[in-house]
């Protein structure tokens, strides 16, 4: 059924900018150009929003939770805190512990960073905002958004404390266990869709499913198949480490697990690439469930931010609310459940779409 | 063996060969049952019988008492030093019943104070002995671990003994010093690890350093190191006067708002010492105002367990400080103090209910409304969520034979299924007049731990209601507030008791002896923290270190307390 590409019009936006700014003049180096220009918006727009998520949505959504008020001192709603923060982050002094296994302990953070924001290149957000778009889409997200392990590990590792060590180590152990749930489920997205490319899983899912009361219902994987949905979601909230599945920070246990001997420029750099993460994972389940940037009335591009926002206000309702699991807990949940349910669902997709095709 | 050479208390054996016998059968019949070991019968206030045995003598006259008498609760072992000898006492209790006691004296020699450890019989007795032998000096045969429990490795003297001089400097140099981190190294021939979890930790609930050996995730072994918020407390109370200088102190132990609680077993010993009776009206205020201390802190020590198993600042925590934050203004209202009340006196309360009474009662009143919902709410957010069962039932066990040899008390030995309470078993204040229940959970876990903090909550609740019925209709004429104490109290010399009560986390106790001045000559604090969190390695070995945490997190324990 998905055999016949069904995306129209695929601008994407290195060749807007290209036209716009009459760069398609200068060959390959101006493609190279517009590609850095279109990846420095989007990455901008990516760590804009991780700004605002981090010192002053991430407090406020908490303290809406759990009784209190948050800041609200410094400007409108509290808002300037986050220049405050910011300012404050940035001028506290980097200590680098003795020991530390300096080119490691130095690329750690920015790996974990980087590696969130390589995920957005060919993610489709609306309104011609879609860097690359290529055959292999999805499997590149997973790909890129994996790399984090290898950042949390040499963090752990070149920390030279026990608690980061125990920290990294949990956090790729956790993340490879969950890791496999996550892309099997994935492609159990691709068996409907017929593609590994973003622009067309998003297309597919334009179709309306069925038209309940005159409202026309889209065929968004998350209504097509809500139990793959759920298992995303979950194993989504393990890759993020966020609760019920923070055992690599694990406060009350081992400190802040590979983070611990961070501080200042370095901290922030870990602190932004987990909500950059998180805002990952939500854009990932935007495309893969919730049709990316289709919504009614709104641009395409405000119903993306919106959906990854309710994403990212989810984990935080879970980080309220959930008690976290023990490490073996959480491999069992992984191993013997997530896995086993996500290829039972594979399997059973694929049985499904293969009957009906 | 009454003819023996090196009795220590030889001087003044003639005077006190004369002191009168504690009455009773039970009393003739353990001296019966004891023999020959009993080398001289003592009086305390508190116990049926006070045993005096030679430092030889102590296991077996303590295994006796444990197998044969039923006395299975060693709560306390005090040490001090006369002018001429040095001396322990083993407070024995049952749990069945703390109101039979006995007090088991060992008189040691001053030149060379060393008896008989009580560690093979009571294992708690292996901190309390530390910490004799730490403060006091004297010195345990056959103590698994003797060394310096509260202090640090290298202080020089021991501080409540008499030949200690305060003046000498404790300038110890760093090579000295036993260096935490050297440890901190792996060992090539075995596969754990050392780790060094506190003393600043998030999980450690104050100042507290454990020594954790780790297998892969596990606790191999895990070593509590306490001591470090020690601030010298019971000599701060030998140095005040009974009358008004000590109760300030006992708001300082268990800081966690539950001041009152502890400010009650200085009262009880005190009054129990110079025989004061305290009047009715003032009782009520007091069971009153102890309960309150108790939802605080049971409502804090849930929180911040939660915040242990959860997480960060997660939402159970704020609803716990928010329940905890409405009691303690009811508290304020009453005393003008959140946490330091310094609110009991000696013979009553310091003053009566706040004007008008009806606000207060009000106010108390529409807290006490609104705390069946907030205990649901708990019971919705935490008790039956399925992740937070799967992390705390069957993790952090602690059998009811092992809790009771480590003496735990309080909620962590409820939780065991031991059935003992001393508001009920051994009546004070007004809890006898009232309608209440012990809560038990037979689960040993963490999880029963926390139910039985809860219930008590709903249990303290129906407590205070009462006291609030029983102040409202008392005769305005009839409100005495406080007993006629003299303004220096002097109780006569050479008077002991120890006596306990209920705190939030178990047996507080205190032990008071009087030399004729209006300063105790010893007292001693039995904090239920100190022995509870004996437990712990029972509960963690063995554990995932997650569990370590959230064992720890059960047990509830406060440093101030611990360190006293």
């Amino acid at each position: 059924m998905a055999a016949t590409p069904l995306q129209e019009d695929v601008t994407l936006l290195p060749e807007t900018i290209a036209r716009t700014l009459g760069l398609d003049a200068y060959g390959f180096a101006g493609q190279i150009l517009a590609a850095l220009i279109g990846a420095f918006i989007v990455g901008n727009v990516m760590l804009a929003m991780t700004g605002v998520a981090g010192p002053w949505a991430k407090r406020k959504i908490t303290a809406a939770f759990t009784d209190r008020i948050a800041v609200n001192r410094v400007g409108p709603f509290g808002l300037l805190i986050i220049v405050a923060d910011a300012v404050r982050l940035l001028s506290k002094e980097l200590i680098v512990p003795e020991n530390v296994d300096r080119p490691a302990w130095d690329l750690a953070p920015l790996v974990v960073a980087g590696s969130a924001l390589l995920g957005f290149a060919v993610i489709p957000m609306g309104n011609g905002i879609h860097l690359a778009d290529p055959e292999v889409g999805l499997a590149y997200v997973f790909a890129t958004a994996s790399l984090a392990s290898v950042g949390l590990v040499m963090a752990g590792y070149a920390s030279n404390n026990k608690y980061s060590l125990l920290g990294g180590l949990r956090a790729v152990a956790q993340n490879v266990a969950y890791e496999i749930p996550l892309v099997v489920t994935g492609v159990s997205v691709v068996i409907f869709a017929g593609s590994l490319r973003m622009g067309e899983i998003v297309a597919v899912q334009r179709e309306t499913l069925v038209v309940l009361a005159g409202v026309p219902i889209p065929s968004w994987f998350a209504i097509v198949n809500p139990f793959a949905f759920v298992l995303f979601v979950v194993a989504n909230l393990a890759e993020v480490g966020r609760n019920p599945f923070d055992t690599p920070e694990a406060p009350t246990e081992i400190v802040a697990g590979y983070q611990t001997e961070y501080s200042s420029v370095y901290f922030v750099l870990f602190y932004l690439g987990e909500f950059v993460h998180i805002f990952l994972g939500g854009a990932i389940i935007a495309t893969l469930f919730l049709g990316g940037p289709a919504g009614p009335v709104l641009p395409g591009f405000v119903w993306f931010v919106i959906k990854i926002w309710a994403v990212f206000l989810f984990t935080q309702w879970a980080r309220s609310a959930m008690p976290r699991v023990r490490i073996d807990q959480l491999m069992e949940i992984g191993w013997k459940g997530l896995l086993v349910l996500s290829f039972a669902n594979l399997v059973l997709t694929a049985i499904i779409v293969g009957v009906i095709a | 063996m009454s003819a023996d050479p090196d009795r220590t208390a030889g001087a003044d054996a003639g005077a006190t060969e004369t002191l009168p016998v504690t009455e009773g059968v039970e009393a003739d019949r353990l001296a019966e049952l004891l023999g020959d070991l009993v080398r001289r019968r003592d009086e305390h206030l508190n116990a049926d019988a006070a045993f005096e045995v030679h430092p030889d003598d102590v296991q077996e006259t303590l295994f006796t008492l444990r197998d044969e008498a039923g006395f299975d609760h060693c709560s306390c072992v005090t040490a001090q030093e006369y002018d001429d000898r040095f001396e322990s006492i083993y407070h024995l209790k049952k749990y069945d019943d703390p109101t039979q006691e006995v007090s088991v004296v060992v008189p040691t020699d001053k030149a060379d104070p060393r008896s008989e450890s009580a560690e093979p019989v009571y294992r708690t007795a292996d901190w309390h002995e530390r910490e004799a032998y730490d403060l006091v000096g004297i010195e345990y045969d056959d103590h698994p671990d003797l060394r310096r429990i509260l202090l640090p490795e290298t202080w020089q003297g021991h501080p409540l003994s008499k030949d200690y001089d305060q003046d000498r400097p404790q300038v110890v140099t760093l090579q000295e010093h036993a260096n935490p981190l050297e440890e901190d190294h792996k060992d090539s021939e075995s596969d754990t690890m050392f780790l060094n979890i506190g003393p600043h930790h998030p999980a450690t609930h104050g100042v507290l350093h454990l020594k954790t050996t780790l297998d892969g995730e596990q606790v191999a072994d895990v070593d509590p190191d306490i001591g470090y918020l020690h601030r010298c407390e019971e000599q701060m109370c030998q140095q005040g006067t009974y009358r008004h200088q000590i109760m300030p102190y006992p708001d300082r132990w268990d800081y966690i708002s539950a001041g009152l609680l502890n400010e009650w077993a200085y009262a009880r010993a005190a009054e129990d010492l110079a025989d004061i009776e305290v009047p009715d009206y003032a009782q009520v205020i007091r069971t009153m105002s102890a309960e309150l201390c108790r939802i605080a802190s049971h409502m804090l020590a849930v929180g911040t367990f939660a915040l242990d198993v959860y997480g960060d600042f997660t939402a159970i925590f704020m609803y716990a400080i928010r329940e905890r934050e409405k009691a303690q203004k009811v508290l304020e209202d009453l005393t003008g103090q959140r946490m330091m009340f310094n609110y009991f006196r000696l013979g009553g309360v310091v003053w009566d209910i706040p004007e008008p009474r009806d606000e207060f009662f009000e106010r108390a009143r529409d807290f006490l409304d609104g705390l069946p919902q907030a205990t649901q709410e708990f019971h919705d957010l935490l008790t039956t969520n399925e992740i937070f069962q799967l992390r705390c039932v069957d993790t952090g066990i602690l059998p009811p034979e092992t809790a009771k040899s480590y003496g735990a008390t309080g909620p962590v030995a409820r939780g065991s299924g031991i059935d003992v309470d001393l508001r009920r078993d051994d009546p004070y204040g007004y809890y006898d007049e009232l309608d209440w229940d012990v809560i038990t959970q037979d689960g040993c876990d963490n999880y029963a731990r926390v139910l039985v903090r809860l219930r008590e909550v709903e249990e303290s609740a129906k407590i205070i209601e009462q006291c609030l019925d029983l102040l409202e209709d008392w005769p305005e004429d009839d409100r005495e507030i406080q007993a006629n104490v003299p303004r220096t109290l002097k109780p006569d010399p050479d008077t002991e008791t120890y006596r306990a009560v209920e705190a939030a986390k178990g047996e507080l106790g205190i032990y008071i002896r009087s030399d004729g001045t209006d300063t105790p000559a010893r007292f001693k604090i039995r904090s239920p923290c100190f022995s509870n969190l004996q437990t712990l390695s029972e509960m963690a070995e063995g554990e995932y270190i997650a569990d370590l945490v959230a064992a720890l997190g059960s047990l509830d324990i406060v440093l101030g307390e611990v360190d006293r």
